[in-house]
C-alpha cells in the first residue's frame, strides 16, 4: 500500500513539473517579451530604461535560470512579482480567490443537486420515456458552452422578468443578501455547464451497480425496488462517480474563467485574462499552474481515499485497481 | 449482438436507425456549411453600413436583424460561420496529424512513450481554456494562430485513442506475422496498422470539430480570440453581449449557432463512434 501511494505521489509530482515546464516554454517560445508592450503604452521608453526594466524582471537571463527561479520560488510559496503592478503575485491571487471559490464552491453543490436526482429518478421509477428524455436534455447540456447558458440567463432573468442583477460582485462579509442577489446568475451557469457531465458520470457507474450479483440478492430476498435503488444501488454508485472529481474540478475552474467574464465576477479568471491582455507572464504561468494543480491534487486524493473506501481495492492491491478517472473516458465530449 | 461489417448497406441502415436524430444533425452541418461556403456570393456585402437602420430586431426585411452599425445581421453571421467553421476544420485537421504520429511513435518505442505520453496527460490536465490563453499571450490570436493553439491542444486527445488502438494491432498475430517476415516498423504502423485505427480515429475527428469550435468561441467571447474586424460567432456573441439590454437578438442569434452546430457534431461523432465500432464489438 505504502508502494502504492508513494508511487502515485511521485507520478503526480512528475505530471505537475511536467506542466509547468510546458507553460514555462510556451510563454517563451516568441522573441517579444513583456518589456514589448510596456514599449508599445508609452511614447519614448528609452532603450536603457528597457535594458533596465528587463534586468529587474530577470529577463535578461537564460531561459533555464528563468525557469530555476521561478519554480524555486513557487516550491515555498513565493509566486514571484507581477510584472506590471509591483505587487507579489501570490497576493493578487490571494485577493481574487474568495470570489473564485465562492463561485465554484456554490456551483458544485448546485451541480450535485440537480444531478443525483436527474440521473437517479429514472432508474427508479424504471421509466424507459423519461431516460430518454434525460439523455436528450443532457446531450444538449453537453453542446452548449458556458457562457451560451450565461447569456441566456441574463436574457431571460436580468432583461425580461428583471429578477437578479446581470453583473456585478459583492463579498458575503460586507452584505450576505446582496452577495447572494448577484451569486445567483453565476453560480446557476457554471452548475448547469458541468451538472451534464455529473449526470454521465453518474449514470455510467449506476448502469454497472445495478447489474452486480448484491442487487440481484437484495431483490431476490424480497426488498422493493425504491429500496433496492436508494439503499443499495445509489450509495454504492457514488463511490465510482467520485473518481471523475478530478476533471469536474478541472471543468469548474476552466469554466469559472468564463463565467467570471460574463458577469463581471471579480475572481481568478478576470485575473488571468487581464494578464493575457497584458503580458504579465508572471501571473499567467502562477494562475495556470495553480488550476493544474488543483486538478492533479484532486485527482491523486480520490485516487488515494477510494482505496481507504473501498475495501475490495486493498485486499487485491494494485491489479483490480481503480480505473484513473482520466482513463475512464478516452473519447470526452467537447467542454470547456 | 450480431456483427455487420462496416460499409455494407444494411450496417449502415441499421445505425441510422439506432441513432436517428443523426439525419437532422447532418443536414444542420451541410445546410450550414453551404451557407458558409457561399456566403461571399449569397451576401456580398456584409459591411454594408446603414446608420438609419441601427439595432433593429428580427424583421421579414432584416432575418436577424440588423448591428450597431445598421449592418444585416445575417450577412454578417453567415460571413462569420466561414471563419469559426475554417478555424474548426483547420485544428482538426492538425489535431489528427499530430495526434497521430504522436500516438504511433508512443505505442511502438519504450522510453519515447514515457515522456509523449506524459506530455500528453500534461495538456490535458489542465483546463482547456487555460492552456489556450497561455498560447494566445504568447503567440497572439490572429486566425491561423487559433488552429495552430486548437490543433495542438485537441492533439493529445487522438494521441491516446491513436496508441490505445496501436497497442493492441501491434500486438495481434497480423502485425506480429509482418514483422517476422521482415517488414519494417514504419511500413508496418502506416501502411498496415493505420488503416485499421483509422475508424476511431474519425470519430474522435468529429468530435474535435465541436471541441474546437467551443474554445474558440470561448476565447473569442472573452475578447481573447477572433479579432475586429475580422469576426467569428463568438465576436458577434462579445459585441453583441455587450448590447444585450438595447438588443437581444444581436447575442442570442450567435449563441443559437454555436450551440447548434456543436449539438450537431457532437451527435455524429457519436454516431460514428457506435458505427465505426460495430466491427469491433
Amino acid at each position: 500500500m505504502l508502494v502504492y501511494v508513494l508511487k502515485r505521489v511521485g507520478s503526480s509530482l512528475v505530471l505537475l513539473a511536467f506542466i509547468s515546464i510546458l507553460i514555462f516554454v510556451a510563454l517563451r517560445l516568441l522573441p517579444g517579451d513583456p518589456t514589448t508592450f510596456s514599449l508599445a503604452q508609452g511614447d519614448g521608453v528609452s532603450p536603457e530604461a528597457l535594458e533596465k526594466m528587463r534586468r529587474e524582471l530577470g529577463l535578461d537571463q537564460p531561459v533555464f535560470v528563468q525557469y530555476w527561479n521561478w519554480i524555486s520560488g513557487v516550491v515555498v510559496g513565493n509566486f514571484g512579482f507581477s510584472y506590471f503592478s509591483d505587487f507579489p503575485v501570490g497576493l493578487l491571487i490571494a485577493q481574487r480567490l474568495p470570489a473564485t471559490v465562492t463561485l465554484a464552491g456554490a456551483a458544485l453543490a448546485l451541480a450535485i443537486v440537480i444531478a443525483v436526482p436527474v440521473a437517479v429518478v429514472p432508474l427508479w421509477l424504471r421509466s424507459v420515456w423519461l431516460e430518454r428524455i434525460t439523455n436528450v436534455f443532457v446531450a444538449l447540456g453537453l453542446a452548449t458552452p458556458v457562457f451560451v447558458i450565461g447569456i441566456l440567463l441574463v436574457l431571460f432573468f436580468a432583461n425580461f422578468l428583471n429578477l437578479f442583477t446581470g453583473s456585478g460582485y459583492v463579498a458575503f462579509t460586507d452584505d450576505p443578501a446582496a452577495a447572494l442577489g448577484f451569486l445567483v446568475l453565476p453560480a446557476v451557469t457554471l452548475a448547469l455547464a458541468i451538472a451534464p457531465q455529473l449526470v454521465r458520470y453518474l449514470q455510467g457507474s449506476i448502469r454497472g451497480v445495478a447489474e452486480a450479483t448484491f442487487v440481484r440478492t437484495a431483490r431476490g430476498k424480497g426488498i422493493g425496488w425504491g429500496r433496492t435503488v436508494s439503499n443499495h444501488i445509489v450509495p454504492n454508485a457514488l463511490l465510482p462517480a467520485l473518481t471523475s472529481l478530478g476533471i469536474t474540478v478541472g471543468s469548474l475552474l476552466g469554466g469559472s474563467v468564463v463565467v467570471e467574464v460574463v458577469f463581471a465576477w471579480p475572481g481568478v479568471g478576470q485575473l488571468v485574462v487581464d494578464a493575457v491582455v497584458k503580458r504579465d507572464y508572471a501571473v499567467i504561468q502562477t494562475i495556470v499552474l495553480l488550476a493544474a494543480s488543483a486538478f492533479v491534487v484532486v485527482t491523486l486524493i480520490v485516487d488515494l481515499l477510494y482505496g481507504v473506501l473501498d475495501p475490495r481495492l486493498r485486499v487485491s492491491t494494485s491489479q483490480a485497481r481503480a480505473p484513473r478517472s482520466g482513463d475512464t473516458s478516452v473519447i470526452k465530449e467537447a467542454s470547456v | 449482438m450480431t456483427t455487420l461489417k462496416v460499409g455494407s448497406t444494411r450496417s449502415l441502415l441499421r445505425a441510422v436507425y439506432d441513432q436517428p436524430s443523426v439525419i437532422v444533425s447532418l443536414a444542420t452541418i451541410f445546410f450550414i456549411a453551404l451557407i458558409s461556403a457561399f456566403s461571399p456570393l449569397l451576401f456580398p456585402n456584409p459591411d454594408e453600413i446603414d446608420a438609419s437602420n441601427r439595432l433593429l430586431p428580427p424583421s421579414p426585411e432584416h432575418w436577424f436583424g440588423t448591428d450597431e452599425l445598421g449592418r444585416e445581421l445575417v450577412a454578417r453571421m453567415a460571413h462569420a460561420g466561414q471563419l469559426t467553421l475554417v478555424i474548426a476544420l483547420g485544428a482538426m485537421a492538425l489535431s489528427i496529424i499530430l495526434g497521430v504520429l504522436w500516438g504511433m511513435l508512443a505505442g511502438s518505442h519504450g522510453w519515447i512513450e514515457e515522456v509523449l505520453m506524459r506530455t500528453a496527460d500534461a495538456i490535458m490536465a489542465v483546463p482547456m481554456i487555460l492552456f489556450a490563453l497561455v498560447f494566445v499571450a504568447a503567440f497572439g490570436s490572429s486566425p491561423e494562430v487559433l488552429i495552430v493553439i486548437l490543433g495542438i491542444l485537441k492533439a493529445p486527445l487522438v494521441a491516446r485513442v491513436t496508441r490505445a488502438s496501436t497497442m493492441v494491432e501491434l500486438a495481434s498475430d497480423y502485425a506480429r506475422g509482418l514483422a517476422v517476415i521482415g517488414l519494417s516498423k514504419g511500413r508496418i504502423l502506416f501502411a498496415e496498422i493505420l488503416p485499421n485505427v483509422f475508424p476511431v480515429i474519425v470519430a474522435v475527428a468529429t468530435l474535435n470539430i465541436a471541441s474546437a469550435i467551443m474554445i474558440e468561441a470561448a476565447l473569442s467571447f472573452i475578447g481573447l480570440g477572433v479579432q475586429p474586424p475580422l469576426a467569428s460567432w463568438g465576436t458577434l456573441l462579445k459585441i453583441g453581449y455587450s448590447l444585450i439590454y438595447q438588443a437581444w437578438w444581436y447575442a442570442l442569434i450567435p449563441a443559437i449557432a454555436i450551440t447548434i452546430v456543436i449539438a450537431a457534431f457532437n451527435d455524429v461523432g457519436k454516431w460514428l463512434e457506435r458505427y465505426l465500432d460495430r466491427r469491433v464489438a
